[in-house]
């Protein structure tokens, strides 16, 4: 029972990530190897959360899905971190293309500038 | 005349509170090109000074651009790149606004370049190191040697500001790094879109005021964690 609420827990966050990767690399907003790297990274992610439980319960020769031995603090922890995950990476997107942007911005404002106060040195 | 000699050339300086030296740099240039064979533009991008960087590259002649925040070497290097390609110059150059490279090296690499049909070329401060001191031969070596390891490049100096840059690399060379870092990561980037790289030897103009202003092996630290920190994130993207 705790197993699928951990399931059912994180699920949601892991397809939400990886529905908003495709819908990047679909439009262009994203490169061919960035979203191989993402979408290798949240698939990693999936497959701890989905596989490392029944691995457990196999190697210590218990029923694949009993949660015995899963406490709430584990369900907690583990959502905890994935949901963590899942707000620095999207920050740290925004965050660099909010960089790029200033960036960019502040490069043609310099120079749009810069061609207003030679235009008007030479008026005069 | 021919061709060749109708070239146009930027000479970009990215300058930093260097009210004291800046119109020595921008006459130097000013005299050694007036002779050459190219038509040529003294720019100055004054990275967001406290002092009187731009009114003194002004006077002495150059085309100012003036950032309006201090943003880097990177940036500012950028930022003249950038006018160089808009206002369709067919070769740049960076030299440093510190007064510490020789405008007759500036000279040297365009020519250098235009016969060599490189597209960055590199003004190698350690091809003859002579006059260096130690210390900053140690340093600039060793981020030399980081370049390599890191980005797969092998050059001699790759902390160098002084560099050529062809039409090709106008338009197609883009760094994300703002900082002195920057030096690198275009060598990178370079080396990422095919371009030419080459380097040739120059000397350097170490004064009081030039060892003063430049970098330390301790701001070398700092270059290095940025451009691990970079190449980690490429990895990402």
């Amino acid at each position: 029972m705790r197993y699928i609420l951990l399931v059912l827990l994180n699920l949601p966050v892991i397809l939400l990530a990886i529905t908003n990767l495709v819908t990047r690399y679909k439009l262009g907003r994203m490169s061919k190897q960035r979203f191989r790297i993402q979408i290798s990274l949240w698939l990693i992610v999936l497959t701890v959360m989905i596989g490392s439980f029944p691995v457990f319960n196999v190697l210590s020769g218990r029923p694949t899905f009993d949660s015995g031995e899963l406490s709430m603090f584990d369900i907690v922890q583990t959502t905890a971190i994935i949901l963590l995950f899942y707000v620095a990476n999207n920050q740290r997107q925004k965050i660099e293309w909010s960089e790029r942007t200033l960036r960019d911005l502040h490069q043609e404002l310099s120079i749009k500038l810069s061609e207003v106060n030679i235009e008007k040195t030479s008026k005069h | 005349m021919t061709k060749e000699s109708k070239k146009r050339v930027a000479l970009i300086v990215p300058a930093y509170n260097e009210a004291r030296v800046i119109a020595d740099v921008v006459r130097d240039l000013d005299v050694v090109f007036s002779k050459s064979r190219y038509d040529y533009a003294i720019i100055i991008v004054d990275d967001g000074s406290r002092d009187a960087t731009a009114s003194e590259a002004k006077t002495a002649g150059a085309v100012v651009i003036k950032h309006i925040l201090n943003s880097g070497a990177g940036s500012a290097t950028a930022t003249g790149l950038s006018y160089a390609q808009q206002q369709g110059f067919d070769i740049a150059t960076t030299s440093d606004g510190d007064g510490q490279h020789y405008a007759e090296d500036v000279l040297k690499g365009v020519n250098i370049l235009v016969k060599k049909e490189a597209d960055l070329l590199i003004g190698s401060r350690l091809i003859n190191s002579k006059g260096m001191s130690r210390v900053k031969i140690i340093g600039n070596k060793g981020l030399s040697f980081i370049t390599s390891v890191l980005f797969g490049i092998q050059v001699t100096d790759s902390q160098s500001g002084l560099r050529i840059f062809s039409r090709k690399a106008l338009e197609s060379l883009r760094w994300k790094t703002s900082g002195y870092e920057f030096c690198s990561e275009m060598l990178w980037r370079a080396n990422q879109i095919g371009l030419k790289i080459d380097e040739y030897p120059i000397k350097v103009i170490y004064s009081e005021y030039s060892k003063a202003k430049g970098q330390n092996n301790w701001n070398g630290i700092n270059i290095v964690k940025s451009l691990i920190k970079r190449r980690v994130a490429e990895m990402f993207e």
